[in-house]
């Protein structure tokens, strides 16, 4: 047990080292020496609070889609259509604040629309889970198309009905100061959401790990059969887990629009989905490491950012950085799976030269 | 002594958790009939696998005809004439017989027509009743097996490994496979074949090469062994088996669970299930017979409520039941072991107490305040753990990582618990190595003292026999006939579930 | 009409060429998850081979190269590591997002006006274009598609009248049945999805060099998803993917064609880019019986 820890804590800190040196590597290409490149970064990450806090900003809604993964993850379902869920949610967000900030006080708003975006969400991912159990449609299809399907809606939205005043861009109007989320440090972008993400993957790993129905959740994700030999509906579960994460990747929309941009800007943040899955796996799907995860890669945003401002690297260097962390912490599930098989063959090979 | 057609020296093998062989030597001759005895996990198709080059030894040679050799794939190995058919058929159920016998054995273009024939005309050779153009999966599992037999012979070989062979065979179609192994040695090939039966061994083998725990354990001619010997070289300790004097004869007549002319018709139109009415009386174990795949699963999924039947009626003390579904019918006292615990009855990758609680997670008895009493849980799994002598550090240990006896006695403590009333067994000790087998036998007998109701599925007469009170035969998902049983014979049973009809097994044995 | 049916057939063509990809290597039991990404170094790589050499030839040829190795990765990670396949399509799917706009940002720098290279011409066969109705729609087309004409058979006799498809076909049905018959699984799955992958790269290099004569970072925006699609609504089958991609390509053809006509205000020219992708839903729902094969994205373990 203790030799599996440390495989992983080693194997997961090797992966992350090994896929930032790559795409330091790249750099080499640009003409640009990593090692400054990286000491630049550090340096100025650290330098003021407002950039340090930035990081906080970015893992926000990132821990929302990748919780959206890693929970029908459990199921043994593939929900890749976070960035739809999440685009969803942000629409709402946006219609719901501009609609009622002049009608209702700004708490009541905020609650109103975190619980309309997470209810959008949480619908749009059902129809997912909906026509897996009824259809066996397969899941994955479903819910990669429908993130296109909800891009084109959005932007259909924004072109017409949501269109600001001047209807000079795609975007709506400015949401009223009163219906911004609160900032926890002042001086900094770092809103309450921040505390919400953090208290949604605490919530989600409570729900999983210790209530009978999170306890049903993991049994049809590991196997469905045995789960519905012993009178667990799994269809009904199938909704319900893609309800749950399509309302998580809709409160990203909301932390988003109420906490950072105070808009909604067409085509924004089309990442989240794909980081998310990446956070998720990183965090081998458990809720309380997507926390940290999605911190890290909040800084790899971040530090991506400022290596493009200061010293002219494209910010796909971010892409670059956070697509090699991924392929080499899939490494590093099998040199873990090699490293177990080897130390218990050896064990028995010891045990028969005795 | 002749030099050996193939010998093997000293090989060992290591898995990542077991130790599959150690330091295994033996060889076979031209024209011998060799059999591989020994329990499950003994390491017998481990050691064909090495041999057929499906796996790599660790350590050891192979010699074929006193020279060294290496055998690194399966093809090679096919080269030297050496076919395997393994335990689990590797035949293609989506694709044509034709089509899985040149699998692997044509080049470029495939000239249908041409094989067709070719395989027409090798079949009526050995005459095997086969068409080419059938698809694996409508064909009965006797018939994939001579389709598995004649692919090896397509392949001109000298050496045929057999892997637990009859498992799935009638006693009859068993018996023609014994006589096909005697026509195919007379012409001076060899025979190795896996098992784990001795009355087979003992019908049909010159010489028994038994094993035990990765290492052989005894290389016998037959002529100077029996049985006796044989067992007790296998399991390595006396056991002391379930026998009919062990069981009070008081049968209870309380009728417990009425099953009611049972239709189940499947969506291809056949019935899986054909008008079948059985009633299992209280304190009773009603034995089905029958060779696997002929409706038992069907019957066991009928009684515990994961599939509705189509028409007819099933009665639990009296009151209709039959449209209730599994949760309300685990809540009504229906236990049920399934035949595929990996599949069906358990999570590999859940702890045991979570597997304790696979079937009651809505019991209020298992919450508090809506959360997982995981202390209670524990507690009463670290009971069962000692109850039924489970080997496992904790409750918390995954159930992937036990031997299939101790997962089988998870199943079964649950399910023990869980069936108040009545309890199915479906195939309760396949695959397991006879000390666990004694085991689940004697829980059975203690569930059947308490008064519960008993229904026993398992393709091992030998189970059916020293278990049963009455004893059902089941073929193509009709009822053959219910008989006490002491009734029956091996010979009247082995008719009956090869589709003969009461009567005319009357007639057949007078 | 003759028009839209003529672009049907044009946008069809890297559809086909990346659903038959699939369809082979899903027939050995391995979904190639990295297919959007394929698509995209293709396309990348296209445009870049195309426009650095002046040669479309040599464009297309780099594009097979990308693709092979995009491919290879996926193929070492999931066949030979046994990693999980929509895992790891996932992972090398953003990967190769980042390094393509990346490594154009390297070679070419920030341009002021987009680099252009001029597309594939169409190619009016003689006589044959001639036809009325079926001429200009059939056979006034790009190079490849009279390649994909010939594809398009030749796949179907391949997975059903040789002995090769008959291992890819049992590979993806019974691993076991392929390894007992002497012959090596993981080598099977490899290759295929190594044609998978020089197939995918040259229908991505049919948006950037073929069609538009650039390259953006979003210009694949799905459509490895699509071929993706097709592949399973094609019931694995070259016959139900040239079904399915005439489907595809027509609504696409529909889309441009919405997109020019449509500008009132308040029409929705958005949900007609989303046609393709509503019809998947649509299609995937409707769909019964499939014929999937049996070991579908199970990696072959053999205990050792």
């Amino acid at each position: 047990m203790q030799a599996k820890l440390r495989d992983l804590l080693i194997t997961n800190i090797l992966a992350i080292v090994l896929g930032i040196v790559a795409s330091g590597l790249m750099l080499l290409f640009l003409g640009k020496n990593p090692v400054s490149a990286y000491s630049v970064l550090i340096t100025s990450v650290v330098r003021d609070s407002y950039t340090f806090a930035d990081i906080f900003v970015k893992a926000t809604p990132l821990m929302f889609t990748a919780l959206a993964f890693a929970f029908t993850y459990k199921a043994n379902l593939y929900n890749i259509g976070a960035q739809g869920q999440f685009y969803i949610g942000a629409v709402i967000a946006a219609a719901s604040s501009l609609w009622l900030q002049n009608i209702l006080p700004g708490g009541l708003v905020l609650m109103i629309t975190l619980l309309l975006t997470m209810v959008g969400g949480g619908l749009w991912g059902a129809f997912i889970g909906f026509v897996k159990a009824r259809y066996n449609s397969n899941e994955f299809l479903v819910s990669m198309m429908s993130t296109y399907v909800a891009l084109a809606i959005m932007n259909y939205l924004l072109r017409t009905f949501l269109i600001e005043t001047k209807a000079e861009y795609p975007q709506t109007d400015a949401l009223a100061a009163s219906v911004w989320l609160p900032r926890i440090i002042p001086g900094t972008r770092l809103h309450i959401g921040f505390v919400l993400a953090v208290l949604a993957c605490v919530g989600v790993w409570v729900l999983l790990y210790k209530t009978p129905l999170g306890y049903r959740i993991r049994a049809v994700g590991y196997n469905a059969g045995a789960a519905e030999m012993s009178g667990i509906n799994a269809k009904k579960l199938y909704i319900l887990a893609f309800f749950i994460s399509g309302a998580l990747a809709g409160a990203a929309g909301f932390t988003e629009v109420n906490g950072v941009q105070h808009m909604l800007v067409q085509g924004f943040n089309p990442d989240l989905g794909a980081a998310g899955i990446g956070i998720a796996i990183l965090a081998n799907g458990n809720p309380i490491g997507i926390i940290f995860a999605a911190i890290l890669f909040g800084a790899l945003k971040v530090g991506g950012t400022i290596m493009g401002q200061m010293s002219g690297i494209p910010s796909s260097i971010i892409e670059l950085m956070q697509g090699f962390v991924m392929v080499f912490v899939i490494l590093s599930y099998f040199v873990r799976t090699w490293l177990e098989n080897n130390r218990e063959k050896r064990k028995l090979q010891k045990a028969v030269a005795k | 002594m002749a030099t050996a057609f193939f010998e093997l020296r000293g090989i060992s093998k290591y898995f990542a958790k077991v130790i599959a062989n150690q330091d295994v030597s033996f060889s076979i001759q031209r024209g011998e009939v060799l059999a591989l005895l020994g329990e499950n996990g003994a390491g017998k198709s481990t050691i064909m696998k090495i041999l057929y080059g499906l796996y790599k030894a660790d350590e050891g040679k192979l010699l074929k005809d006193g020279r060294e050799i290496k055998i690194d794939s399966p093809k090679e190995a096919m080269e030297l004439g050496i076919s395997m058919i393994q335990q689990h058929f590797s035949l293609v159920p989506a694709h044509t017989v034709t089509d899985n016998i040149i699998l692997g054995n044509v080049h470029g273009i495939i000239d249908h027509k041409l094989f067709r024939e070719e395989i027409k005309r090798l079949a009526e050779l050995y005459g095997f009743e086969l068409n080419p153009d059938d698809f694996i999966r409508d064909l009965a599992v006797g018939v994939q097996q001579k389709v598995e037999i004649l692919k090896a012979l397509y392949q001109k070989t000298n050496l045929l490994i057999m892997d637990e062979p009859t498992a799935v065979l009638t006693p009859q179609e068993a018996e023609n496979l014994m006589g096909f192994v005697r026509d195919f040695t007379a012409q001076g090939n060899s025979v190795i074949f896996i098992t784990h039966k001795l009355k087979e061994v003992m019908s049909v083998a010159d010489r028994i090469i038994v094993m035990r725990a990765g290492r052989v354990f005894g290389d016998i001619k037959r002529a100077e062994t029996n049985e006796l010997e044989l067992s007790k070289l296998m399991i390595g300790r006396d056991l002391n088996w379930v026998t009919k004097e062990d069981r009070q004869e008081s049968i209870d007549q309380e009728v417990r669970l009425e099953i009611q002319q049972v239709t189940l018709q499947e969506k291809t139109g056949v019935p899986a299930l054909k008008d079948i009415s059985l009633t299992l009386h209280k304190g009773e174990i009603l034995g089905i017979a029958g060779v696997s795949g002929n409706g038992q699963q069907e019957l066991c999924e009928i009684v515990c409520g994961a599939i509705l039947p189509t028409k007819g009626k099933i009665l639990l003390d009296g009151e209709d039941i039959t449209e209730r579904k599994i949760r309300a019918r685990i809540d009504l006292g229906i236990g049920y072991v399934p035949a595929d615990r990996s599949s069906d009855g358990m999570i590999m990758d859940m702890s045991i107490a979570e597997n304790m609680l696979l079937k009651s997670s809505y019991a209020k008895k298992w919450q508090k305040r809506g959360f997982i009493d995981k202390q209670k849980l524990n507690q009463y799994t670290w009971q069962e753990i000692q109850d039924y002598s489970i080997k496992a550090p904790s409750p918390e240990t995954i159930a992937r990582g036990l031997s299939g006896g101790n997962q089988q006695k998870v199943v079964l403590a649950r399910e023990v618990d869980n069936g108040e009333k009545v309890i199915v067994f479906d195939q309760p000790t396949r695959g397991l190595d006879l000390g666990a087998v004694n085991h689940v036998h004697q829980v059975i007998l203690q569930e059947r003292a308490k008064g519960k109701s008993v229904l026993l599925v398992s393709t091992e007469l030998a189970e059916i026999f020293a278990l049963s009170d009455r004893i059902a035969i089941l073929y193509k998902g009709e009822i053959q006939g219910v008989f006490n049983s002491a009734e029956l014979t091996t010979e009247k049973i082995g008719l009956l579930m090869a589709g003969f009809r009461e009567r005319e097994v009357k007639s057949d044995a007078g | 009409m003759i028009n839209l049916l003529s672009r049907t057939i044009m946008m069809g063509t890297p559809l086909l060429f990346g659903a038959l990809a699939e369809v082979i290597a899903e027939r050995t039991g391995m979904m190639v998850t990295a297919i959007e990404g394929i698509f995209l170094m293709g396309a990348w790589a296209g445009f870049v081979g195309g426009y650095l050499s002046g040669s479309l030839i040599v464009g297309f040829l780099s594009a097979m190269l990308a693709g092979l190795l995009v491919a290879g990765l996926y193929g070492w990670i999931c066949i030979y590591l046994k990693q999980h396949q929509v895992v790891t399509g996932v992972a090398i799917n953003l990967l190769v997002a980042g390094l393509c706009s990346f490594l154009y940002r390297v070679i070419f720098g920030v341009p002021i006006t987009p680099l252009t290279v001029s597309p594939l011409a169409t190619i009016p066969i003689p006589l044959l274009s001639e036809i009325p109705l079926l001429g200009p729609i059939l056979f006034n087309q790009t190079i490849l598609t009279y390649i994909i004409y010939f594809l398009a058979p030749l796949s179907y006799f391949m997975l059903y009248k040789t002995s090769m498809g008959l291992t890819i076909r049992s590979a993806g049905e019974n691993p076991e049945a392929v390894d007992v018959a002497g012959i090596n699984v993981l080598t099977v799955r490899f290759l295929t999805v190594l044609l998978a992958g020089v197939m995918g790269g040259v229908a991505g290099a049919f948006y950037s060099i073929g069609f538009l004569g650039m390259f953006t970072t979003n210009i694949i925006g799905g459509r490895g998803w699509i071929a993706f699609a097709i592949c399973f609504l094609g019931n694995w089958n070259p016959k139900g993917a040239v079904i399915g991609t005439l489907a595809f390509g027509f609504a696409e053809a529909i889309a441009i064609y919405m997109q020019s006509i449509g500008n009132s205000a308040l029409f929705p020219n958005e949900l007609f880019i989303a046609l393709p992708y509503i019809m998947t839903i649509v299609l995937t729902i409707s769909r019964k019986s499939f014929n999937v094969p049996a070991k579908l994205g199970v990696p072959y373990l053999k205990e050792n």
